[in-house]
Formats: C-alpha cells, structure tokens, sequence
C-alpha cells in the first residue's frame, strides 16, 4: 500500500560525527571543480545516464560539488534520495521511483526532475562515515549492470580521495601560507635550505642583513654563498675532532652536530653582498615532512652586529667609570654570578671577567677577612629588604696591595625569585689617605688651639658659639653656651679697658667682628670673683671658600702682667725722671745765681769755666726733656689734649716765649701774613715745636739777621706755617736724616753749637701725632725755610 | 695790697731748698722759711704766718696736693697764695692741681734769677 507523502528517513545513530567528518573536508558550498565535474561526466557515461551527481549530505539538505544534467545546487534533505543511501552501505539502486512507495510521492518524482531511475554509491570517509554519494539519474525505469554497478562504487572511491588530497592540499597550503607570513615578519633572518643545503627561499629579514634579493641566493649553496672559507674549514676540522670522523667543510659542518641529536647554535661572522662581516647567531632546525622524512633546514640568523654595537657601548662608556660597574644575580639556591662585569674589575680586585665563572669565591677571597663578615650580613640585609646597600670596605688586590673600596648597589627582585644587583665598586684608597690626614690635621688643629695660652672664641654667622678652647673655657669660667649675643658681655664677664664698666654687645669684639669689622689689639677686661684679667683682643671675620662670611673668631691675650709691668714702668719712669730733674734742677739753679752775680761778683778766671758748666747743666736738662718726650712719643704714651683754636694768637705766644731766646743770638723774629683760621692741637705741645724751629732758626741765623715766620692757607682745609732764616740753609748731604735722632746739619759749627739733635725728630713726632706734615726748603748758602701743615678749619674763638 | 715779706718753701731736697732760699732771699729780698715736709709744714705754718707758700708737688709721705689740703684748714687760700712747684706737667695736670686749690703752678726747672719775679708777679696778681 502506497501512502501519499513519502516516508522520512531515519535519522542515523552516528550523525554528529558524521556532520564533523564532513565538515573536516572543507567542501561544502566551494565552487565547482573541474576535477570533481571529470567524474560526474565519467558517471554517466559508463551508466548511460542523463544526469550525475556527486552529493554531500549535510543536517538538513543535500548539495551537490558536481553536477551534470541538473541545474539546481542543492535539495531539501527529507526529499534526497542519497540520505538514503549514506545510511546503508554499498549501492543503493531505485529501478523505479514511481513503484517505490517511498518516493512515489517524492516532488522530485512527481515532478521536477522526474526521476524515475536513481543509483547511489556512497562517499565513505577513511574513519567510515558516509558524507554523501555519487549517484546517477535517470527519467526512464532502468537497473544498472554488474558492471556499471561495480565502476560506480570505484568512481566513489576515487571521489573521496580526491577530497582527501584536495584537503591536504589546502592544509599544506595554509601551513605553507602561515609559515611564510611568519618567516616574513621574522626579526631574525631565516633561510630554508633543501636536505643538502641549497636554499630554498629566505625572508625578507635575510634579504636585508645579507644584501640579497631572495632570487639571488635561491638554488645557491648556504655555505657557498654566505659563509668564509677559513671560517668553514676551522669549523670543520673542530667538529671532526669532536665527532671522531671526517666533515666537509660544507653545508655539513651545520648538520653534522644535528643527526647526533645536539642543538646547532653558534656564533658566526657571516659574509654580506658587498663582502663585509656580519656577526650572527645561527640556529639550524630539521624540517621533517609529513612522513617524517627529511625535508630540508631552516637556519635562523640572529643580527649580533646591533649588539655587538651595544655591548661595545657599553664598554666604552663602562671604561670611562672609575671602578667596576656590575650586574649581580644571587639565586634562591644560593648560586650566584655576575651577568656582567666592566674591564674595571681588574682595577678592583685584580682579577680578569673570565676568571669569575662559575663562582664567585676569587671575589670573596679578596675582601679583607677583618670585613667579610660586615659585607656579608649588609649585603644580606639589603637583599631581604630590597634596599640599596653601600659599604667602605678593604680589598687585597694582588697588585696594588691592601685597598679601600666603595661599594653600592641597588637590589631588584626578580619573578624568578632571584635578586639582581646594579652597582659600582669605587677605589677610594686616596680619598681615605686624604680623609685620615684631614682628621689628622683637624685633631692637631685641636690639640694646637687647647695648648694655646692666648683664649680662642669662634662663632658662626648667627652669633652662635661655636668654639671654646682651655684658655677660653678658664678664662670664662664657662664654656661656650647658646647664649644671644646682648647677653654676652653679661654672661661671659666682659668689661671696658678700664676693668669697671661693663661693654655693651655692639664693643664686644667678637661682635664687632661679626658685622665685618677687623679689631686689633683692643684692650678689655675679664672680671672673674672680682679680679680683672685684663687683655688684648684681635678679632675678624671668617670667610668660607666661596667667599661668604661664616662666622667670627676673637683671640684673647692676657696682658695683666704686661699691665702691671706698665704701671710699673710708669711709676718708674715719672720716677726716674723726677729724681733726674731735681738734682739737676739744683745744679741749674746754682750756676744760675752764681753766673747771675747774686751771690757777689764772681772772679774772672773762674768766669769761662763757670758759664761753661752753667750752659751744660741747662742743655742736660733740656736732654733730659727731649729724651722722656721722645720717649713718651714712640711709645704713644704722650697724651695730646687737643683743641680747635685760632692760629694767630698761638704763633704771638711763640713768638713771645722766643724772643728772648732770640735776643741772645742778636736776631729778631717776625711774624708775617697769618690766614684768620682755627686748627685741632694740644697747645702746649704747639708751641714746643714752634720753640724748636725758632730756637734752630736763631742758632743759625747770622747776627742782626730777622727770622720770618709767617703762615699761608693750602688748599682748602690746610695750613702751612713757615719759619724761615737766612742761615747757610741744609747742605744736600743732611737733607736725609735731617728729622732723625742726633743729626745735626753742621757740627762743625762750634760757635753755634747747641741744641740735643733731638729737636727735629720730637718736633716731627708732635706734629705728625697731631695730623700734621712737617719739612723744610733749603738752597744751600741762601736759607732754610722750615714749615709744618696742618688742617685747618675757619677760625673758631676758644672758650676760655 | 700790701708788701710781700715771708714766703714759706715746702721742699724736701736739700739743694732745691738752698737754691731757691738764695734766690729769693738774695735776688727778691724776701724772708724764706723752709720746710722739708708736709708734716713739718703744719706744725710751723701758724707759727711764721707766711704770706705766701711756695710747695713742691713730689714729696715723700705726705705729698704736695695732700700738704695744701690740710694747710687750707689753718690758713686762708684766699689770703695765702700757695703755688706748687713741679716738672713739665700737662696743662690738664695744672688744672687739677689749681683746683686743688693752688693759685698758681710753677714749672720746674725754674729759673732762679726770675723766680722771685714770678712770685712777685702772683703776688701783685691779687686774690682769685
């Protein structure tokens, strides 16, 4: 009984796995091919059919790769005659579809195509899924013979190779594809060589780093084209060595290691088109194909010239550091190495780089054994915490000797559970000598200030003390405190010269040297429990190397001895002096009356010789004088009370004071022009001088003569006063010495000898005491003109 | 103003003492009474009245400004000219020693033939 739809195919057991085997041949929806196309023809012909087809059954409909005599791609796969034929096995014939009660009702029966005929071989994958068939089709009721039977299931046979080879072929091709676009994008260069080493093609890497296009070095031998001869021979003849049988210089020298089953890789200086060295890393790997036969080499040449660059660099500028630059490696098993080391290593520990490997105990041995332990444990430590370690330490170094090192590096954790260190080890052996003669220089320094007896006090540019030595301390009675400078003269016990008034901050040396002042030899005092110390202070700045004042330094001598001497001295001279003059006085005096006929007329052969002691005992006296001012002047002793008062009347004074004086030498004195003006002098100490010049006047001025004495302004603030006779004026010879102690111009002269020869040189010391210039002009034969300057100012009236 | 007869000379070296005696007694016809200390000088002062004391500074034991202080207790400065006698001294000096109380300073050395002149000088100079 014939029903009137067709009854569906069951759907097979395996039929996932046979969806993945079909879908593993990559076939469905591709274009038609030709190769597929010759058996649908063969098909048909050998079963005398109108159409063939080559149909791939899919989850839902079947579609056909080859078509003859039907037009249309694909059918639903509830109406396909091959479903069911993939669900048997071996051919499935329908003589007639239109008595067949499963396809009688089938579409493509009833109507287009109108099959009436259908024969199926099935395509069996290799893993024995039926992914479609060979079928061919007719319109008219037939069977096919034994024979067409039998060439079908062959012609189906052959179809599923084809797709088999069509696979691998599309396989190889990808992976030919894939491999390419890597060998392109390779950094590296690679060449793929054939069994014996003729290159089969090279990327564009190789192109470059040799100098080739690919088509160059194509079919060329890799070691011909690329490698030195001598290169190849050594290579050789070390590898025949090692093998223990005899290698051609050749593509050989690159296999050889690898049919012992040892990894190729290995520096070599390769040739470049233009002949120039090209150092590489070559890596030489076996190509097998699919039957694991040899298929050829690829060679992958590593540019070493870039690194060979760097490293170079890096050397270069690593000889440039004094010391040695390192990279350490310190293992979690506790091996450790040196990845690098700069040529400096010899410098530090004498040792070359190749003598590092594989330990580092020629480093370790090195360091002094009294610091071993110290580098030890501070490495360690930096390790753990990963901070940067630097450690002073002593090397032997079996040239230099015993040495101080620098040593720092900074630590760096690595994934791998190891540290790695970047440092620099310096030798700081002169530096140290330098810094131990520094501490030397600075502790005698030290020792130097403590044995001083003068008192050394410092501060720094704030006013903070900053040094005391012993003296100071002693002298003090404290040492130096963070007191403010406004209470130093309090703290620290300071008072004036005069050992009574206390200084005020801005009189304190220290301080006046802090501002920028230089102090010489300012007499203060220290007054401890009462008792004064009195000293001498010098007090200056201090300056650092760059020029800015970084403090003050004041040192104290003590002169309360010297003081006390003075007093003494003091005492004594007044006391000298005076004990000097009275018996002196005496012996004046009594000539004086004697000479002067008080006591009765003297007699005339007594007369001479009693002037002659009376003129001697005046001129001792008058020595005497002359010595103790001129002592008093040197020693700066001689107090001058100074006054601004008019000039005129002080010349009149003089003028008065001498003219007896003068009478006596029978020449009379002048006083002519005298600016209206005032000058700043001890009065007394004026006329002293004014007494000097008239009295030398008068000694040499020839008799009847008139000394002129007269005064003229120079300039605007000085005035010159001028005593000038007509003597026989200062020969050139005395010019000189004219001011000095005991020169006397003309001590041949004895009718007017006289005078101490110290009239000059105290009359130069007063005057120049009271800022003042003294001089003279003379033409010899005509005169001498005395003056001395003064400044002046418009006259003032005293107040007296 | 009337004469001036009787001068005493405080002086405690002998030959300054026999120096200015002469001189004055000789040349200015005075009475000279001398004393060779300040000590000395007190006890007689009243008994010889002076009118005039001519008075060395430099004196052991009690010196001349010391001897004038006393002395100014027993005679009156105003009446009794007293003037010192002493070295070259600064014209600051003189000022301490006259507000002492003296009238006049005289500087030694002196000279023997005017002193008497000098003294005259002071004398007729008046009080003050």
């Amino acid at each position: 009984m014939q029903s009137s739809k067709s009854v569906q195919a069951v759907t097979p057991p395996r039929e996932l796995s046979r969806l993945a085997a079909l879908l593993r041949y990559e076939i469905l929806d591709t274009p038609d091919e030709s190769d597929f196309d010759d058996f649908t023809q063969l098909a048909a012909y050998i079963c005398e059919t109108p159409i063939a087809l080559i149909s791939l059954v899919d989850d839902h409909r079947q579609w056909f790769k080859s078509r003859l005599g039907l037009d249309v791609s694909e059918t639903p796969r509830e109406l396909s005659f091959c479903t069911h034929t993939i669900e048997g096995q071996g051919i499935f014939e329908v003589s007639d579809a239109q008595l067949d009660r499963r396809f009688n009702s089938n579409p493509l029966v009833t109507g287009d195509p109108h099959i009436r005929f259908y024969a199926g071989a099935p395509l069996t994958s290799p893993d024995g899924y039926n992914l479609g068939t060979l079928c061919v089709i007719d319109r008219e009721p037939r069977q096919l013979s034994e024979a067409q039977r039998g060439a079908l299931a062959r012609l189906s046979r052959q179809i599923m190779r084809l797709f088999e080879e069509r696979l691998q072929a599309h396989r190889f091709a990808d992976q030919a594809a894939m491999q390419q676009a890597l060998l392109n994008s390779a950094a590296s260069a690679m060449l793929v060589t054939t069994a014996d080493g003729r290159v089969t093609g090279v990327n564009p890497t190789a192109e470059r780093l040799f100098g080739y296009p690919e088509k160059m070095l194509v079919g060329e031998r890799l070691t011909d084209a690329l490698f030195p001869q001598d290169a190849l021979f050594r290579r050789a003849s070390i590898l025949s060595n090692e093998l223990e049988e005899p290698i051609e210089p050749g593509f050989a020298v690159l296999t050889a290691p690898l049919l012992d089953g040892r990894r190729e890789m290995r520096e070599w200086r390769l040739l470049n088109r233009n002949g120039d060295a090209v150092p590489v890393l070559l890596n030489v790997s076996t190509i097998h194909d699919e039957n694991e036969q040899l298929h050829g080499y690829i060679v992958s040449a590593y540019d070493l010239a870039h690194q060979e660059h760097l490293q170079l660099r890096l050397q270069q500028i690593a000889a440039q550091v004094p010391g040695m630059l390192f990279q350490f490696c310190w293992r979690p098993n506790g091996q450790s190495s040196f990845p690098y080391l700069s040529e400096g290593v010899e410098d530090i520990y004498g040792l070359s780089a190749a003598e590092m490997e594989p330990t580092i105990a020629p480093i370790y041995e090195r360091i002094h054994s009294a610091d071993r332990v110290q580098v030890l444990t501070s490495i360690r430590h930096a390790a753990s915490t990963l901070t940067p370690w630097q450690l002073e330490h002593r090397i032997e170094h079996p040239r230099k000797g015993l040495i101080w090192v620098e040593a720092r590096a900074t630590p760096m954790r690595q994934s791998d559970g190891s540290v790695l260190w970047h440092g620099l080890v310096t030798d700081v052996t002169e530096r140290k000598a330098e810094q131990f003669e520094l501490d030397k220089q600075q502790e005698m320094n030290r020792r130097l200030l403590e044995a001083l007896s003068e008192a050394v006090v410092a501060c720094d540019a704030e006013g903070n003390l900053t040094l005391f030595n012993n003296a100071a301390r002693s002298w003090h009675g404290l040492d130096a405190h963070q007191i403010s400078p406004e209470r130093w003269a309090e703290y620290y016990r300071l008072f004036q010269a005069d050992g009574v008034t206390p200084m005020r901050m801005e009189e304190v040396p220290l301080m006046r040297a802090l501002r920028g002042e230089h102090i010489r030899n300012l007499e203060m005092t220290i007054v401890m429990n009462g008792t004064p110390r009195y000293v001498l202070a010098n007090a200056d700045p201090m300056y650092a190397s760059n020029g800015q004042q970084n403090g003050a330094v004041a040192i104290l001598r003590d002169i309360t001895e010297r003081k006390q001497i003075e007093v003494l001295q003091r005492d004594f001279v007044s006391t000298v002096s005076h004990e000097l003059r009275t018996p002196l006085t005496s012996i004046t005096a009594s000539l004086g009356l004697i000479c002067g006929r008080v006591m009765g007329d003297v007699p005339v052969h007594l007369q001479e010789l009693l002037d002659i002691a009376h003129e001697n005992s005046k001129r001792l006296s008058t020595l005497i004088d002359d010595l103790l001012d001129i002592d008093k002047l040197y020693a700066g002793k001689m107090r001058f009370e100074l006054q601004t008062q008019p000039l005129r009347p002080l010349l009149e004074q003089a003028l008065r004071s001498n003219q007896g004086y003068a009478e006596s030498y029978s020449v009379s004195i002048e006083l002519d022009a005298c600016p209206e003006v005032s000058i700043n002098v001890d009065a007394m100490r004026l006329d002293q001088v004014m007494s000097n010049l008239l009295s030398n006047a008068a000694k040499y001025s020839p008799t009847g003569e008139t000394i002129r004495v007269y005064a003229e302004k120079v300039g605007l603030q000085k005035v010159r006063v001028n005593v000038c006779d007509k003597g026989p004026g200062i020969t050139e010879a005395f010019r000189e010495g004219i001011f000095n102690k005991f020169a006397q111009a003309d001590s041949s002269d004895t009718r007017k000898q006289g005078g101490t020869g110290l009239g000059l040189a105290i009359s130069k010391e007063l005057i120049e005491h009271m800022d003042g210039e003294i001089g003279f002009d003379s033409t010899p034969g005509a005169g001498a003109c005395f003056w001395f300057e003064l400044p002046c100012s418009a006259r003032v009236e005293t107040s007296s | 103003m009337s004469e001036l007869k009787r001068i005493l000379h405080v002086e405690d070296d002998p030959s300054i003492q026999a120096v200015v005696k002469v001189s004055l007694e000789a040349i200015g016809g005075y009475q000279v009474q001398t004393c060779s200390s300040g000590r000395q000088a007190l006890d007689e002062v009243e008994a010889f009245a002076p009118q005039f004391v001519l008075l060395d500074v430099m004196m052991p034991g009690m010196g001349g400004p010391e001897t004038l202080t006393k002395l100014s207790e027993r005679i009156d400065l105003a009446k009794v000219p007293v003037v010192f006698m002493t070295a070259k001294v600064q014209p600051s000096e003189i000022e301490h020693l006259r507000r002492l109380g003296a009238r006049e300073v005289i500087v030694k050395p002196f000279d023997p033939m005017r002193l008497a002149g000098q003294i005259q000088a002071i004398w007729d100079a008046g009080g003050l």
